[in-house]
């Protein structure tokens, strides 16, 4: 009973961030129309600010929130320079930058902090003995903390899009963008924004998950969390926030109990396993649990 | 002078040219109709218009020229366009539908008296307001998106075929409210139109459209009266 609870904690502590990783990329389909695979490495990048800020002495809170920042303005900057001049010719080309960006930006974190791995301090106690027993299994405050994090962020996003006018702005451009400027909303003011929203949300990702990650702080840390948060994504429905979330709790505990109780799946089969419900979800349900928009070119 | 004045406009698709050099004004308060076949260039008009595809020759609004803007700066201006197929917010509630129809205004209290009354005007839509717009027919979504159209307070109100897919009675209600709002608020109104009888009752004169040009233009009263216009042009 404690080893499944612990391994539910587990579950539930990966599936957060896989949730919050997962609802970057929705902001950025539902405006973009494609799916961001830079997002992880670029929420790399800034995580290694982080990491470099703690290093220069800075508490890890402050670096956390200046590298949400830095995370804000690179997805600004990128959809307004990268991504706009090219995303009236097609999507193909949107998915093409959004590669190179990807080997970009992971070259970019090598070349400026080389290939060894770091050790990204947790935003929470992380000691050996920081830790609750619930129902005999250790819930440790750390991962309590992440799943704090990820329920504020996901509340805050959650209140910008339906209680807020730039959130109402947000889903209209969403839903229609020629419609939305009809109306007088000046959608590339509002696709930058969710790309830089979509930036700080990484961001969170990157610092929550780097402490938790056996290999800590490394180039390819934020890789697999892609793929989980992409399959996540896909599972909720791309273009649905709700969707990211229930999708990122459903993947993270899939993966604690298939690598806890299926003996072959072992440690690096599990992103193969998000791979096959990847396929299996494009392939049965396209739109996803909550999507609403059919997806064409993927 | 004119609203609007449209001297020599042309405008297309990529290298598609649609529109040959249109004229075309439009007096403040006024109803005019565009009549044409499909293709004559009706949308295409209403597009350039209204800032969504770029256009060559001038477009003088309220004494200032539009050419060159976006279509959020043109509604700014007060020109407000509801496009073909109604380009309602599918899955935005109709109360948001709305609410971001007055994304240039920041007058809450004033966003909240009109939203009143719009509901009022289309009662349909204060029944259906936390409905999502999707799931309403397609008469009540066009009046959703002449609605929201209305929430930017335009001088101009910019119709492309809003009778296009409706029941003949839903369109009568439709045409007989645009009236009453041209005649209560003064909101000018420039339509395109395939079905011309009704239109030609609400307007006060007719363009008639061929191949990206005027081929013919004049009082409505005279388009509904002599036989030979009707039946050369509108085939009737």
């Amino acid at each position: 009973m404690d080893i499944f609870l612990e391994r539910l904690f587990d579950g539930v502590t990966n599936g957060a961030v896989y949730a919050i990783m997962a609802m970057a990329l929705v902001v950025v389909f539902r405006g973009t129309g494609t799916i961001n695979f830079a997002q992880g490495e670029m929420a790399l990048f800034t995580t290694y600010i982080a990491w470099w800020l703690t290093v220069q002495g800075q508490p890890v809170w402050v670096a956390a929130i200046i590298a949400s920042a830095v995370g804000f303005v690179l997805g600004a900057v990128t959809e307004r320079t990268l991504i706009r001049p090219i995303r009236k010719r097609n999507d193909m080309a949107t998915l093409i930058v959004a590669l190179g960006l990807f080997t970009g930006f992971n070259a970019l974190a090598g070349l400026i902090w080389n290939s060894e791995n770091k050790n990204m301090p947790s935003l929470f106690p992380a000691g050996q003995d920081d830790y609750a027993t619930v129902g005999g299994a250790r819930l440790y405050f750390d991962a309590l903390g992440v799943w704090l994090v990820v329920i504020l962020l996901i509340g805050a996003v959650f209140f910008l899009f339906n209680r807020t006018r730039i959130g109402l702005h947000m889903r209209a451009v969403a839903d229609n963008p020629e419609s939305a400027a009809l109306t007088g909303v000046k959608t590339g003011r509002i696709l930058m924004l969710g790309w830089g929203l979509a930036g700080i949300i990484g961001s969170f990702a990157g610092v929550l998950i780097a402490p938790l990650s056996s290999q800590q702080l490394g180039l390819t840390t934020m890789f697999p969390i892609l793929i989980y948060a992409s399959a996540a994504a896909l599972f909720g429905g791309l273009d649905s926030p709700v969707g990211a979330v229930v999708g990122g709790l459903a993947i993270g505990l899939l993966e604690a109990m298939i690598t806890g109780y299926v003996d072959f799946v072992g440690g690096t089969l599990p992103q193969t396993a998000a791979l096959v419900i990847i396929v299996f979800i494009l392939l049965f349900k396209p739109t996803g649990l909550f999507g609403t928009r059919q997806m064409e070119r993927l | 002078m004119s609203l609007l004045e449209v001297a020599g406009l042309t405008a297309g698709y990529g290298p598609a040219r649609v529109l040959h050099g249109l004229d075309l004004t439009v007096e403040a308060g006024e109803v005019v109709v565009v009549l044409g076949a499909n293709g004559a260039g009706k949308t295409t008009t209403m597009r350039a218009l209204s800032g969504l595809i770029p256009h060559t020759g001038t477009i003088v609004f309220d004494g200032e020229p539009l050419d060159g803007l976006g279509p959020d700066a043109v509604v700014a201006r007060g020109v407000s366009l509801v496009p073909q197929g109604r380009g309602t917010f599918s899955h935005l509630t109709v109360l948001d539908n709305l609410r971001v129809g007055a994304a240039l205004r920041r007058d809450k209290a004033g966003i909240r008296d009109d939203i009143d009354r719009w509901c009022e005007v289309f009662p349909i839509l204060a029944k259906r307001s936390k409905q999502e717009a999707g799931t309403l027919s397609g008469g009540e979504q066009q009046m959703l998106a002449v609605a929201r159209a209305l929430m930017s307070r335009p001088k101009l109100l910019l119709c492309d075929e809003p009778s296009l897919g409706l029941a003949p009675r839903i369109v009568s209600e439709l045409f007989a409210i645009l009236g009453d709002i041209n005649r209560e608020q003064g909101t000018a109104l420039l339509l395109v139109e395939q079905n011309a009888d009704l239109a030609l009752d609400l307007a006060s004169r007719v363009y008639l459209l061929e191949v990206g040009r005027v081929v013919a233009e004049g009082e409505a009263e005279r388009f509904r009266e002599d036989e030979s216009i009707r039946r050369a042009y509108l085939g009737l």
